[in-house]
């Protein structure tokens, strides 16, 4: 009962070095936590955008990454727009944000948070 | 596209704006002199505290209005080692932000401000009274005409 069938020798996504650092170091802020949950709302000028969120129980149909010792979960409504996408932490001296790289997309926001598929 | 060749290109109703604004701020002499008594800009002790950590000596949180993004105007911040002869400066133990004349216009009595959040942590232009309705990010808004 999957929402869509996965190769099990491909992640659905893929996480950066820095972006691994990231929630590694983001859940050792947060004990309780297991993985860190990516979601997605309708917001924004393009119409959704991705949330991120402390977890410590998978959902049912959440769809587990596990990548050099930490676990993103990915909400079910999440999954179909984020499938291939590469999860990126980007840093400068004003900015640093997640930014997922995603294959599927047709436009983004100015700032990149946003998006229509 | 510079502050220039946005007068260019703004639409007459907000060009006329900031004709009038300039011919104000040359006739009052003083280019410190704010217009219209209220604080040009707000800036929190979060955001100073930010730029205490990321700056070199020297240098200045700069923000610029352009004309871009979805909703008409957009936001530019930047790390500038110069502070021009017309730029408005809001300074507090050293850190200063700067907006030059043109910009400050489609930013007066705004917020500066640092927010972290897990999927993002920035600099953020909040509070714009003379936004209309801005983009989710805070990135471009457009003007109340």
């Amino acid at each position: 009962t999957r929402a869509f069938p996965a190769d099990p020798k491909r992640r659905a996504i893929t996480l950066t070095p820095t972006a691994v650092a990231r929630v590694k170091e983001l859940l050792a802020e947060q004990p309780g936590a297991t993985a860190l949950k990516i979601g997605v709302t309708q917001r924004g000028c393009n119409g959704y955008t991705y949330t991120l969120d402390y977890s410590s129980t998978k959902a049912k149909f959440d769809e587990e990454v596990e990548q050099d010792g930490v676990k993103v979960w990915i909400d079910m409504k999440a999954q179909l727009s984020l499938l291939g996408s590469e999860m990126d932490f980007q840093k400068t001296r004003l900015t640093e944000e997640f930014v997922f790289r995603n294959p599927n997309i047709k436009g983004t926001c100015g700032c990149g948070e946003s998006f229509n598929i | 596209i510079t502050s220039k060749t946005l007068a260019n290109w703004l639409p007459t109703a907000s060009r006329r704006l900031l004709a009038s604004s300039s011919s104000t701020s040359m006739s009052s002499g003083a280019p410190s002199a704010a217009p219209s008594g209220s604080k040009p800009l707000i800036v929190t002790e979060r955001a100073f505290k930010r730029l205490q950590t990321i700056t070199q000596p020297g240098e200045v949180l700069r923000i610029v209005v352009e004309g871009g993004g979805c909703s008409g105007f957009e936001y530019k911040l930047d790390l500038d080692n110069k502070v021009n002869d017309d730029d408005e400066v809001v300074e507090n133990e050293g850190q200063k932000v700067v907006v030059d004349k043109m910009s400050l216009e489609f930013i007066r009595g705004s917020t500066i401000d640092y927010t972290q959040e897990m999927m993002r942590s920035a600099f953020r232009i909040t509070d714009n009274p003379l936004a209309d309705k801005g983009c989710s990010c805070g990135s471009s808004f457009s003007v109340k005409l």
